[in-house]
């Protein structure tokens, strides 16, 4: 090989990236030459200069970038999932979703921000002024202040307009009459969806009360975020038998938008065979459009023997 | 040695299986599994897009718009190729779409982010800090201002040639799969980009 050849060459040798026969005259010509070698070196030095402009993207870029990552994920689907907020609270409910959403697990950090503002939020789902409800137990406790507008006047003064809400905290055991009925109304707050998810975790291991059943049926049919019916549903687990809860998660089953939920139904409901449940699962299957909530529905119908159309 | 490396062929056997269990069930809308894939990958793409468009800005817009393009076409992801060419060929079109629009802006963010916070371009290579003498570290700047330069002057396609040879080490036939090129092609834009900077850098290396 002449230098010319061995020059033009030396890059994709230092890559390894030449054919084996080739490389083999290169090296050959090397081993003979010194201004060739000295070639190779002047690419060695190149090489090391620039490993040297190697960047590792910052520690928290990766985090953040999954977090992002996941919350575009969620907006994907959000139109079909749930409903959309605009208030300022949007963006704490979202990260609650997130939360309490299956298998999105990288969602942590925005969920233990909610978790963090949880206490905040909580101080605003009850006015006990006008509950009757005895305070016994009750600790005074911080009032919490917000910044609704700022208004300077033409004095120099400035009008500065804030809600204030005192907090209270009350404790007790379960099977308090207050404390189940302080849950049963948050398991409806309007304005929280991480209260609503607490509460009904609470009480879910309760669903033999009837009261405590009918809460979870209503978060199950009515409440906006999955979140929370996927709780309620766990607490109807050991009802899943009960002709009501049957027909209301047969409703739930057909006009339920998270295919989540969806899936969670269907498990309770062939937990417990009957016609009607065939029926629902071949309804649903002819208009389900998540391939994968319709294979399980599939499945399920030929577990139960039961053609996979509808009729 | 042999049962060694039967070992090692046996290893990645089953990784690829794994993986193409992980890739079915995420076609099958289970996010668990979108969770996993995201994760084996994410880090040397973040690191790609970093040190491509030398800004943390940047390699976040591609970070996100990469996986959501995995997220909204990986049912039509057939096995034909591994999924980390398919990956990168996301990652790289979106890459060469930046390098590309910051060619005709005529731009080139001269502040990077790194761990230490945000550093001038230039003084990237003065890690050595305030242990080098004074003479190194003007060196030091002079050649990081030339590899910039450099690496400027470079097509957006040879820039990322350059970048998946050197940097991430995949070979160039791999390279040429991921950009819709042949072997030969990639082979020649590797070479060009090495003349192109052994021509600006000269003297100094």
């Amino acid at each position: 090989m002449t230098c010319d050849a061995v020059t033009n060459a030396i890059p994709l040798y230092y890559y390894g990236e030449l054919a084996p026969d080739v490389e083999e005259g290169v090296e050959e010509h090397l081993h003979a030459c010194a201004g060739c070698r000295a070639e190779l070196d002047r690419q060695k030095s190149l090489a090391t200069a620039l490993d040297q402009r190697q960047l590792e993207p910052p520690p928290d870029l990766l985090a953040e970038c999954r977090h992002e990552l996941v919350r575009a994920v969620y907006r994907e689907h959000a139109p079909a999932v749930t409903h959309r907020h605009s208030d300022p609270w949007g963006l704490f409910r979202e990260a609650f979703h997130s939360l309490w959403h299956p298998g999105i697990r990288f969602t942590r950090p925005a969920g233990a921000v909610a978790l963090l503002a949880l206490g905040f939020f909580a101080a605003r789902f009850i006015n006990f002024g006008q509950s009757g409800l005895s305070l016994a137990g009750t600790t005074p406790d911080a009032i919490v202040s917000s910044i609704r507008s700022v208004q300077p006047d033409s004095t120099g003064r400035v009008q500065i307009a804030l809600d204030e809400t005192h907090r209270r905290v009350i404790s007790g055991r379960l099977d308090d009459q207050n404390i189940r009925r302080l849950l049963l109304a948050a398991a409806r707050e309007p304005d929280n969806p991480g209260v609503r998810v607490e509460s009904v975790e609470l009480l879910k291991d309760h669903s033999a009360s009837a009261e405590v059943r009918s809460a979870l049926l209503e978060a199950v049919t009515h409440d906006a975020n999955p979140g929370v019916r996927l709780k309620a549903l766990e607490g109807l687990k050991s009802f899943a038998g009960d002709p009501a809860v049957r027909k209301t998660l047969a409703q739930v089953l057909l006009k339920d938008v998270n295919p989540g939920v969806r899936i969670q139904v269907i498990d309770l409901l062939i937990a417990h065979k009957d016609d009607a449940t065939v029926s629902v699962l071949q309804t649903l299957v002819g208009k389900e459009d998540n391939s994968y909530v319709r294979m399980r529905c599939q499945n399920a119908l030929r577990d139960m023997n039961a053609s996979v159309g509808t009729f | 040695m042999l049962q060694d490396a039967a070992g090692a062929v046996s290893a990645r056997a089953v990784a690829k299986v794994d993986e193409a269990a992980v890739i079915r069930a995420v076609q099958q809308g289970d996010q668990d599994a979108f969770e996993q894939l995201v994760r084996a990958y994410d880090q040397s793409v973040l690191r790609l897009a970093m040190n491509l468009l030398r800004s943390a800005e940047d390699a976040r817009d591609v970070y996100q718009e990469a996986f959501l393009r995995v997220y909204r076409n990986i049912h039509t992801f057939r096995f034909d190729c591994s999924f980390h060419t398919w990956l990168y060929r996301i990652v790289t079109n979106i890459c060469l779409d930046h390098l590309r629009k910051r060619k005709v802006r005529r731009e080139e963010p001269s502040v990077v982010e790194t761990a230490d916070g945000p550093v001038d371009r230039m003084d990237s290579f003065e890690h050595e800090g305030a242990h080098a003498d004074p003479e190194r570290r003007m060196w030091n700047r002079q050649l990081g201002d030339r590899i910039a330069a450099a690496l400027a002057d470079l097509t957006a396609r040879e820039r990322m040639v350059f970048e998946l040879r050197h940097y991430q080490g995949l070979r160039l036939r791999t390279i040429g799969d991921m950009l819709g090129t042949s072997e030969e092609a990639a082979k020649n834009c590797l070479f060009r980009a090495t003349q192109k900077m052994r021509g600006v850098l000269g003297d100094l290396v």
